[in-house]
């Protein structure tokens, strides 16, 4: 028993980074743009998808798949900015519907290009590392480590470059940091990008875990949003750390109670963070 | 209330137009009409962004014929047991989401999993509601009419039913709206700590938008189960939250019938694109994307604003 | 402010007569001559496809391939098919609708699908409406419960039963306690196949002294590694997965991970067991065709393989996509033959005599038993460690 807690613990805390990764997306869009980009769990699926065909179709190496995968991601980024976020900065709800409606078009475009057969990648590094108490499939220590690698680099970036303490003023006093001279439209851009190219690293990881289907973000870009409004929205660490606090919960939720219900194990953890502490986890009250 | 002669025409359509599949179309326009009408009293009128919607339409899709066979009761009382229980239910989540104050994002997130919650137990209480085989509906909604009962089926006796049932909602919202009730809504949309300030009970005026719009979607989950004859877990998705909000949004949330319009668009737009599969997903959502950022007041709003518009 | 809602709602009222005149238009029904009209009721897009996007290939290939060769002869006369196949994505009400167009509009009088037990059951209260006049062949394990019922005569079921007296379900029972199984575990999608798979399994269990346990999972999940831990630390024998490559290739390679290395009756392809043959120490699946070995064997498989993939300008893909197209393909063949051999491309009830009476031989050999449920041969492929393959091949009676 204590075994198969350890286990799922360490699981919960893997697949929380999946989460986080997401959560850290959806928490810089909102902070500076004011809309919850809904489509990330698509561009999840446009870097898995370009990663398993950059590795698997055109025999590219994995380690430098995923860089072009983000790179794919991001591209599309920067078109659905320049073409639709642009017109819904600050605008929640309008921006929801159009991050629906392009949920629809890249989901249809997938589906044109490879159909709804499952697409499995190559199993880039098989097999489990073993410990005295638990087992750590390789890949997956690998995808937690890059995320984590990830996420703590954005957070360096934020605190100690001019550009990250210019995001960060302005999610705090966008018309100070205008004063101050901070290049909103850019900044805007910048981070919606970033954000889709987040969300492209990882699904490039993603599709060297599971089979990939063209719906596959739905659930994640679910779990981040959930993760971002755990942690408060605006924190990064945050959103890593509500990621792992949903991954863990539905992991161990799962061992205790039935699976059936496990998506219903973090909801129930979120609503009752957000009754007692409504700025979320890890955002001091105002 | 000369506003209401405006809808005499529509009564005339189904003797001028004798076409079985767009006077389909127009039934369930009429019952999603109600769905996204009374939606639109908590979202366009109170401001508040419920994902709860979908959950209130499926509970009362589940508990209407639930009551009937368990309780041996007509449509009639089944369905007021469903707005009962699912009014009762929303008073527990709107309690629990206004007395926290949450608002905005983090107030559709929580009532978006207080839905997902009713959705896994619909789908994985299989003794109750048959699980995921869903139900389907065999009886038909009695009336009593001189010289008998009438049993509603058929196009056309739903045509009926549910255009009645839709000019009730937006007579009932209507008043609403125009009432002292109504100016507090709006008093909370536009700012509800100024509203707060000025007297208003935010927390009360809230929960009442919340509980009459949530009554107006069990409506119309009874009477979209026993037209279609088919319920299942599928009706509480976050894909019919999402699409409710669309179809408020197209039609337009400044006015009480505009939503009518984005549900007459989502329910016959997959009917009349002729693409193939993947093509027509496509046009649904560059259609969606571009009339959110031609018209942001959706359509209602865009025709308002032009004097000549048609 | 007033005045202006009320003006705006007048507009509103104008434009919805218009839409509706335009639609009324769009509508209208278009007739044509020599032409028997096919439809097909299947969700090829939305979360829950797979079935119904293989399922659309084959018909399309079929009518394709039928009309190309001339089209086919009945009492003397020359017809082509035309095929109407509308997305359902899924969703009941909209797959009414399409269905209330083919039948009202079309007259459309045979209609393929629906695989999805949900649109089935939002259609058939419409259907039994038009008893005798049609012609509905679809896949959902819920007209299996139809088919005897009065007023369902227009059903026919194009997928086995398991539990019948021609299905595998005891056979693959049979086998698996020969294998020394005691204790079997269960990880489904909570959907209704799934439901009424444990209902068949559960009862046939118990008749065979096998303990059993269930979990389910929501459509969609792919991290399966806390059921399975869970699952693991139960130490079954064997474990009886989900029914879809698309969780397979999930569930198998997890399972692996954590030291489950049997599996009994999987459906999909051979594609999770040989991706993960290393891992397994036995992997029994029971398959309709098993492509890799049949192209070699029968000339009318090789011929199906080569004409997907000049249609589709893709490569064939051996995995699950083909088994439920090339059934579907065969039965729009299946309904031609019928067709001819009745002698009428009108007369419903003649056609669905000529197709309970006959055995149709293409890629695979159908036929229907008296109730109107399709008979297939079938394929149990026993993968084992290594990659090895023993394949078993059933005709049932």
């Amino acid at each position: 028993m204590v075994q198969l807690i350890v286990g799922q613990l360490l699981n919960g805390v893997i697949i929380g980074t999946l989460y986080g990764i997401i959560a850290l997306g959806v928490t810089l869009t909102f902070g500076i743009t004011g809309i919850v980009n809904f489509a990330l769990g698509a561009f999840m699926a446009i870097g898995a998808y370009a990663g398993w065909y950059f590795t698997d179709v055109l025999g590219i190496a994995y380690p430098l798949a995923v860089p072009l995968a983000v790179l794919v991601a991001a591209l599309f980024g920067l078109l659905s900015d320049q073409a639709l976020f642009r017109f819904t900065r600050n605008n929640l709800i309008n921006g929801l519907i159009v991050s629906i409606g392009l949920i629809s078009v890249i989901q249809s475009v997938l589906l044109m290009v490879w159909t709804t057969t499952p697409k499995n990648m190559h199993y880039v590094l098989p097999g489990v590392v073993r410990f005295d108490l638990f087992i750590v499939p390789k890949m997956k220590g690998v995808v937690f480590l890059v995320l984590l690698a990830v996420i703590l680099m954005t957070y360096a970036a934020l605190t100690r470059t001019w550009t990250g303490r210019a995001a960060y003023a302005y999610a705090q006093a966008p018309e100070a940091a205008k004063l101050m001279g901070v290049r909103t439209g850019l900044l805007q851009s910048g981070v919606v990008v970033y954000s889709t190219a987040l969300a492209g690293l990882g699904g490039a990881l993603y599709a060297s875990l599971y089979s990939l289907e063209v719906s596959m973000g739905s659930s994640y870009i679910l779990k981040g949003v959930e993760a971002a409004i755990l942690a408060g929205i605006g924190s990064v660490m945050g959103s890593l750390v509500g990621g792992i606090v949903l991954g863990v919960t539905e992991a161990i939720g799962s061992i205790f109670l039935p699976q059936a219900y496990r998506d219903a194990y973090g909801l129930v953890f979120l609503v009752l963070i957000l009754l007692f502490r409504p700025s979320g986890l890890f955002v001091r009250e105002r | 209330m000369k506003t209401g002669l405006l809808w005499l025409p529509l009564f005339a359509v189904p003797l001028v137009l004798h076409n079985d599949v767009a006077l389909t179309i127009l039934v369930f326009t009429f019952i999603l009409g109600i769905l996204a009408v009374s939606f639109n009293l908590i979202f366009g009128y109170t401001g508040q962004l419920s994902m709860f919607h979908a959950a209130a339409f499926g509970i009362g899709a589940y508990a209407t014929p639930l009551a009937m066979d368990h309780l041996g009761v007509s449509f009639w009382i089944g369905m007021g047991i469903a707005v009962l229980a699912v009014t009762a239910i929303s008073l527990v989540v709107g309690t629990i989401c206004f007395r926290f104050r949450l608002k905005e994002f983090y107030f559709a997130i929580v009532t978006l999993a207080f839905s997902e919650m009713a959705r896994l137990i619909i789908l994985n209480w299989s003794s109750f509601t048959n699980g995921s085989l869903g139900i389907n509906l065999t009886s038909k909604p009695m009336l009593w009419v001189p010289g008998g009962a009438m049993a509603i089926d058929g196009t056309r006796n739903w045509y009926y039913l549910s255009l009645v049932s839709l000019i009730a909602t937006v007579m009932l919202c209507t008043r609403v709206v125009h009432s002292w009730m109504g100016r507090c809504f709006a008093a909370i949309r536009l700012n509800d700590e100024l509203a707060d300030t000025l007297g208003i009970n935010v927390f009360r005026y809230k929960l009442v938008s919340f509980l009459i719009g949530n009554a107006g979607a069990a409506v119309a989950g009874a009477l979209y189960g026993f037209y279609l004859g088919y319920i299942e877990p599928a009706y509480l998705s976050i894909d019919q939250s999402l699409a409710i909000v669309a179809m408020v949004l197209l039609g337009g949330r400044g006015t009480v019938a505009g939503p009518i319009f984005g549900a007459f668009i989502l329910t016959s737009l997959p009917h009349v694109i002729n693409f193939s599969a993947e093509m027509r997903v496509l046009v649904y959502g560059l259609i969606l994307v571009f009339t959110i950022l031609a018209m942001p007041k959706g359509i209602a709003g865009a025709i308002a604003r032009r004097p000549l518009a048609l | 402010m007033q005045n202006a809602v009320r003006r705006s709602d007048r507009r509103l009222v104008t434009f919805a007569a218009a839409f509706t005149l335009v639609m009324a238009f769009e509508l209208a029904p278009a007739h044509s001559q020599e032409v028997v009209k096919v439809g097909e009721i299947e969700a090829q897009t939305g979360s829950l496809n797979t079935y119904g996007w293989m399922s659309a290939q084959g018909v399309r290939m079929a009518v394709d391939e039928i009309n190309k060769a001339g089209g086919f002869e009945v009492a003397g006369k020359k017809y082509k098919l035309e095929l109407l196949n509308p997305d359902t994505q899924g969703n009941p009400q909209q797959a009414l609708i399409e269905l209330k167009k083919m039948l009202e509009e079309q007259h459309v009088r045979f209609v393929f699908g629906p695989f999805l037990t949900n649109i089935y059951k939002g259609i058939e209260p419409y259907a039994t409406g038009f008893d005798g006049k049609f012609l509905l062949i679809g896949g959902a394990t819920a007209i299996h419960f139809d088919l005897t019922k009065p007023r369902h005569g227009y059903l026919m079921r194009s997928w086995n039963w398991d539990a019948g007296p021609s299905g595998f379900g005891s056979l693959m029972v049979a086998n698996l306690k020969q294998r020394g199984a005691k204790k079997v575990a269960m990880l489904m999608q909570n959907d209704a196949f799934g439901h009424v798979a444990r209902d068949i399994y559960a009862d046939l269990f118990k008749k065979a002294g096998i303990a059993f346990d269930e979990e389910w999972f929501e459509p969609g999940t792919t991290d399966f590694s806390s059921v399975l831990a869970k699952i693991a630390a139960g130490a079954p024998d064997y474990l009886f997965p989900g029914y879809t490559d698309a969780v397979l290739y999930d569930i198998v390679r997890q399972a692996t991970e954590l030291g489950l290395t049997k599996f009994w009756l999987v459906r999909g392809s051979l594609g999770p067991g040989l991706k993960n043959k290393d891992a397994i120490e036995d992997y029994v699946i029971y398959i309709p065709k098993y492509f890799e070995e049949a192209q070699n064997s029968e000339p009318k498989v090789k011929k199906f393989i080569d004409e997907y993939k000049a249609f589709y300008k893709t490569d064939f893909p051996y995995d699950q996509a083909p088994l439920c197209s090339s059934s579907c393909y065969d039965q729009v063949f299946m309904l031609v033959e019928a067709m001819e051999k009745a002698d009428t491309v009108d007369d419903v009830a003649k056609v669905k005599q000529a197709l309970m009476s006959m055995t149709y031989h293409g890629v695979w050999n159908i036929r229907y038993d008296r109730t109107g449920e399709e008979i297939f041969n079938f394929d149990v492929v026993d993968i084992k460690k290594g990659g090895k393959i023993e394949v078993t091949h059933f005709n049932p009676e």
